[in-house]
């Protein structure tokens, strides 16, 4: 036995580092013209997805786990704080609804998806410490049109029976979240680019979003293998007025420098978007390794790129501005839409969504309108651009809620006419709550989620997602399509239902038991006593005496 | 009396009856129906046959096969074990004696080896089975007793009785740690081992703190199936394993090692104090994902110290150098943690590059693994000789020591789990049961009970099954949340709601009750009368 132990270690020669799993971090920076600053991290992992999740190396185990139990093909997670301002900022990389959203695809084999999608969120939420164990079937949806698998499919598999949608405007995201997300990462944060995420600096922002999307990409051309992505995001949107300054650098934005890369990541690269630099100059110190000029759907990028190396060397970008006084006229980017809620009083309301297209060709939209079970829209007063009847509808979908169970689905697939607004409105109506389904604090209104908006640009302009095959972020670079897919949210909203006094019901018993007892007694006396003449000089009781003696003080 | 009876008695009638009405809405049908509408839901429980557990016969029938050379020595032997093991409360042994025969005889004389010896005793007996050992008489041999990895123990004559009951209190049986599952306060072997369980992940995690200045050289998942899987494939019997395995790089935690010279090919090692070895197990739990799990975990790290703090020397309390091949420690019902350090020649290579070695970390970790999972240590005895473990499988008769220690864990545990759900319904009246709870310790009780009855008559791997069962269906049934569903609507709460309204109504209906029993009482007394 020892001998074939030693003759079995001998066969044993495999490195370690040649296990399979591949591991790269990046940072796409990008000034937002005139007074704020967009970063996003992204941290790739690519794991070899035909051996188990059993066995991992720089995977997360914790999430691989969760991931085979549930049998999940694809999952995106986003826990965001604020609201991206899509008309002023352009579009970032990877859009989120305010509040935690989770959608996810399960693999064909599972029976029960809804049963597995409410233990998938249980799970998650054990894992980010977010409140997603609120998803139920109630706030779930089945999106048909608006979000489509970004991972390779089989062949005539319906991917829609196994999707499901959930977004939790309410909840409200902080360190508690971002400790657990880093903690998914190979080099945690001690090394690497996720040093930086100090959770002190990165709640400072305006906008804040972290993520984890799990997909399958192809390992080859052909696809006959696949490969299991799981990347890790976060999205910041710094305001120059809270770092107090035009000038920026990884001190002022993060509180400290960078220390080298993650020793277990196979590139880890820094992108600066430099284009504004010909309108609004400023100097980047230290110069980039290189700078790349990236012609894209009729835009032109110009892109700072720096490689960063594990020596433990402080890195510190930054950049210094030339001028201050120039301000700058953003042009809003081809799409861009508002949402906001009408009526007055307790009884009616409405939702209004406005999508704008700037372009000069018809732009095809999907707009998922997802309204909980207690503010139910009516179909039958759907307007858009004030008519019941519309000819820009091309299809729609419409799923009526049902109390307690279901939310209300609507989907609409529009052609948005060159240069023009287009405003789609629903009424709704508010419904009364039991008394035990108020939220804590149920004066402070009841929250809209976002709206999906699903659109394939045809233009580039302000677009910086990373192409559908694409992994790392050098994939964008000169990568023109005859479109470009993307999947916007809008702003949430927020509605004061009629809440009551919650104080009533102990009122109630208490007035009630009060009434009964009051009434009672007399009602007994009359029913049961009888009124007798006491002649004068019969014997008078003690008690008699007593009460006689009250009776002549009183006096 | 006349048939004009006077207006006031008729009045007197009537308020009296108003009175009962009053008394009779109330208290006779109102209270009833209070006390039902919120009565806590309970399902009827068979408490009689929980209280009678500690009747239930507690009794392992285990066989034993006695083979000598001749009559006299067989039945010396026989009554020495059975005087031995009189007292035992436990375990009861079903001995048979019988003379080996002429052939056996000649080649267990004539063989030199004792594992030849023992693939003759598997050719003429059935050494598979479960619950089942022979003692074997075997001359030519240099020990009292000799016992290896089958279900079979040597002894030369029968001067070795002493040694050989020994043995078989300490090692095949393991009596003491029997009684020890019993017994209401954990020993040593209860307190390492993890509680009883169908299922349990297996997760190897390879810490590695500095991989850029060191390369290891160490494939975790062969490793873990390797050799951890071909231990538990021993044990699939007891439990179903998952193995798993994970790398953990760039954990920072400072052991506070000092440097000491010595005379290593280092010229010094790093001294560390075994009170802060349990830190090393927080900052690993931190990252180590053992709650994502939805079985229990039994957790295995190997921490690959860095160059700069190798090697790594254990140091107890006393401030001495553990003397050990392999530094390595355990955390009971947790796991175990071995910290392996690169050579000198390895560190001082341009790349620095290093290959852990596999089998003596493995095999920390199986010596770890078998007192997780309740495999007891062997205590020398003079005169008797222990083969060591040759490979990382169990010896075989210790999965049937673990088989009876496991159901007579889980029957306790499954028993005195039900004994205290009883006594807790009965201190705390606001539990509810529910009938899926009902359910599950109806089957629990019927489990103990089939359990206990298949123990007594021998079947061993049937009477763990059923015992297994109702140890689960006891703990499903302890912790329901389901219990507590009332739990924080206490009495005086209730009392609150209705004194209100009970106290001013309840009142003069009662003081009613004092008139119109004396009506009563009275009218009857006129009855009489006028009969």
């Amino acid at each position: 036995m020892t001998c074939l132990l030693l003759k079995f270690m001998v066969i044993i020669t495999t490195v370690s580092n040649v296990l399979g799993d591949d591991f790269k971090e990046e940072i796409f920076i990008k000034p937002l013209p005139p007074t704020h600053l967009y970063s996003y991290f992204q941290f790739v992992t690519l794991v070899n997805s035909e051996k188990s999740f059993a066995h991992s190396h720089l995977s997360p185990r914790s999430l691989g786990e969760i991931i085979s139990r549930f049998q999940v093909d694809e999952l995106h997670l986003t826990l965001t704080e604020g609201q991206w301002r899509h008309k002023q900022w352009g579009y970032p990389v990877i859009d989120a609804a305010p509040g935690a959203e989770l959608y996810a695809w399960f693999s064909q084999e599972v029976t029960d998806i809804d049963d597995q999608w409410r233990k998938l969120s249980a799970t998650l939420s054990g894992l980010f410490c977010a409140s997603l164990n609120f998803i139920d079937n109630f706030n779930t949806v089945t999106p048909q049109m608006a979000l489509w698998p970004t991972g390779p499919v089989k062949g005539n598999t319906n991917v829609t029976s196994l999707l499901r949608y959930a977004s939790l405007p309410r909840e409200i995201v902080c360190t508690e979240n971002l400790t657990p997300w880093k903690k998914l990462l190979p080099c945690e944060s001690s090394r690497g680019f996720s040093a930086l995420l100090n959770s002190r600096m990165i709640h400072n922002t305006n906008y804040h979003s972290i993520g984890v999307h799990v997909r399958n990409v192809c390992a080859s051309k052909d696809c006959t293998e696949t490969l299991l992505e799981i990347k890790q995001t976060v999205a910041l949107v710094y305001d120059y007025k809270i770092i107090n300054s035009y000038d920026w650098s990884f001190r002022k934005l993060f509180g400290q420098g960078l220390p080298g890369a993650c020793p277990l990541s196979s590139a880890s690269t820094i992108y600066v978007d430099i284009t504004s630099n010909d309108t609004q100059p400023f100097k980047l110190t230290p110069p980039p390794d290189r700078i790349v000029l990236s012609q894209r759907g009729g835009s032109d990028t110009k892109l700072a790129v720096y490689d960063i190396k594990a020596d433990g060397q402080m890195v510190n970008i930054g950049v210094k501005q030339d001028t201050k006084e120039k301000l700058q006229l953003t042009v809003p980017p081809p799409l861009h839409f508002n949402r906001y809620v009408l009526g007055y009083g307790k009884e009616f309301g409405g939702i209004v969504t406005d999508l704008v297209n700037n372009y000069w060709t018809a732009i095809d939209v999907v707009l998922l309108e997802n309204a909980p079970w207690w503010l139910p829209i009516q179909l039958s007063s759907l307007r858009i651009n004030g008519e019941a009847e519309s000819k820009l509808v091309k299809s729609m979908f419409y799923s009526p809620g049902r109390s307690r169970q279901k939310p209300y689905h609507l989907e609409l697939l529009i052609k948005l006419p060159p240069r023009s607004t287009t405003t789609i409105t629903i009424d709704f109506e508010f419904v009364f709550l039991k008394w035990q389904e108020y939220p804590p604090d149920a004066n402070h209104g009841f929250y809209i989620g976002s709206a999906l908006i699903s659109a394939n640009l045809p233009t580039a302009k302000n677009y910086t997602s990373i192409p559908i095959n694409g992994i790392t972020y050098d994939s964008v670079i000169n990568a023109s399509k005859p479109w470009y897919p993307a999947v916007f949210r809008t702003n949430g909203a927020m509605v004061s239902l009629p809440t009551p006094d919650f104080s009533m019901p102990y009122n109630v018993i208490c007035l009630a038991c009060t009434v009964v007892a009051l009434a009672f007694g007399p009602l007994h006396n009359i029913c049961t006593k009888e009124l007798v003449l006491k002649p004068v000089g019969t014997p008078v009781s003690l008690t008699q005496k007593l009460l006689n003696l009250f009776k002549r003080k009183k006096d | 009396m006349s048939k004009q009876e006077p207006k006031s008695e008729i009045e007197e009638s009537n308020r009296m009856w108003a009175s009962a009405s009053f008394v009779g809405v109330l208290i006779i049908i109102g209270l009833p129906l209070w006390w039902k509408t919120t009565e806590v839901y309970r399902v009827a429980l068979p408490y009689d046959k929980i209280s009678s557990f500690s009747e239930l016969p507690s009794i392992i029938t285990s066989e034993l096969t006695v083979l000598a050379n001749d009559e006299q020595s067989a039945s010396e032997i026989v009554g020495a074990i059975q005087k031995a093991f009189e007292g035992e409360d436990i375990l009861k042994l079903k001995i048979k004696k019988t003379i080996i025969s002429d052939d056996l005889h000649r080649t267990l004389e004539s063989v030199a080896d004792e594992q030849d010896a023992i693939e003759e005793v598997g050719a003429a007996f059935d050494l598979t089975q479960h619950n089942q050992f022979y003692v074997v008489q075997r001359r030519p041999l240099f020990q009292d007793v000799w016992l290896g990895g089958e279900r079979v123990m040597f002894f030369r004559d029968t001067k070795a009785a002493p040694t050989l009951i020994q043995a078989l209190k300490h090692w095949v049986y393991q009596t003491k740690v029997l009684s020890g599952a019993r017994s209401s306060v954990a020993d040593s072997a209860r307190r390492t081992r993890f509680p009883p369980g169908a299922a349990y992940h297996v997760v190897l995690s390879v810490v590695h703190p500095k991989p850029d200045k060191l390369s290891v050289d160490f494939d975790a998942e062969e490793a873990v199936e390797d050799y951890i899987g071909s231990f538990v494939d021993e044990l699939s019997v007891l439990h179903n394993f998952t193995l798993k395995s994970q790398w953990l790089y760039l954990l920072d935690f400072d052991f506070q090692a000092k440097e000491i010279k010595d005379k290593s090919e280092w010229g010094r090692h790093f001294a560390v104090r075994q009170e802060r070895l349990h830190l090393l197990l927080t900052s690993l739990e931190e990252r180590a994902a053992t709650h994502v799990s939805e079985l229990p975990t039994l957790n295995l790290a190997l921490y690959a110290a860095p160059c700069h703090a190798a090697p790594l020397i254990i140091h107890d309390q006393r401030g001495q150098p553990v003397q050990s091949p392999v530094q390595a420690f355990m955390s009971p019902k947790w796991g175990g943690v071995v910290l392996a350090s690169p050579g000198q020649a390895e560190c001082q290579a341009p790349q620095p590059r290093w290959r852990p070695n596999v089998r003596v970390v493995m095999g920390t970790f199986i010596s770890q693994l078998r007192k997780l999972l309740g495999i007891a240590d062997t205590p020398s005895i003079p005169g008797g000789f222990l083969e060591p473990l040759r490979s990382v499988t169990p010896r075989r008769w210790e999965v049937d020591s673990l088989l009876r220690l496991r159901t007579v864990e889980q029957l306790t545990s499954a028993e005195r789990t039900l004994q205290s759900l009883a006594q807790l319904l009965g201190e705390i009246s606001n539990i509810v049961i529910n009938d899926e709870v009902g359910a599950s310790i109806n089957s629990a009780v019927d489990s103990i009970q089939e359990a206990s009855e298949v123990m007594s008559q021998g079947h061993l791997v049937e009477a763990y099954r059923v015992s297994l069962k109702a140890h689960t269906a006891a703990e499903t049934a302890f912790m329901e949340p389901s219990l507590l569903a009332l739990l924080y609507f206490p009495d005086d709460q209730k009392y609150a709601i209705y004194i209100p309204l009970f106290l001013p109504i309840m009142f003069p209906v009662i003081l009613s009750l004092k008139n119109l029993f004396l009506w009563f009482r009275g009218k009857t007394v006129q009855k009489e009368k006028t009969e």
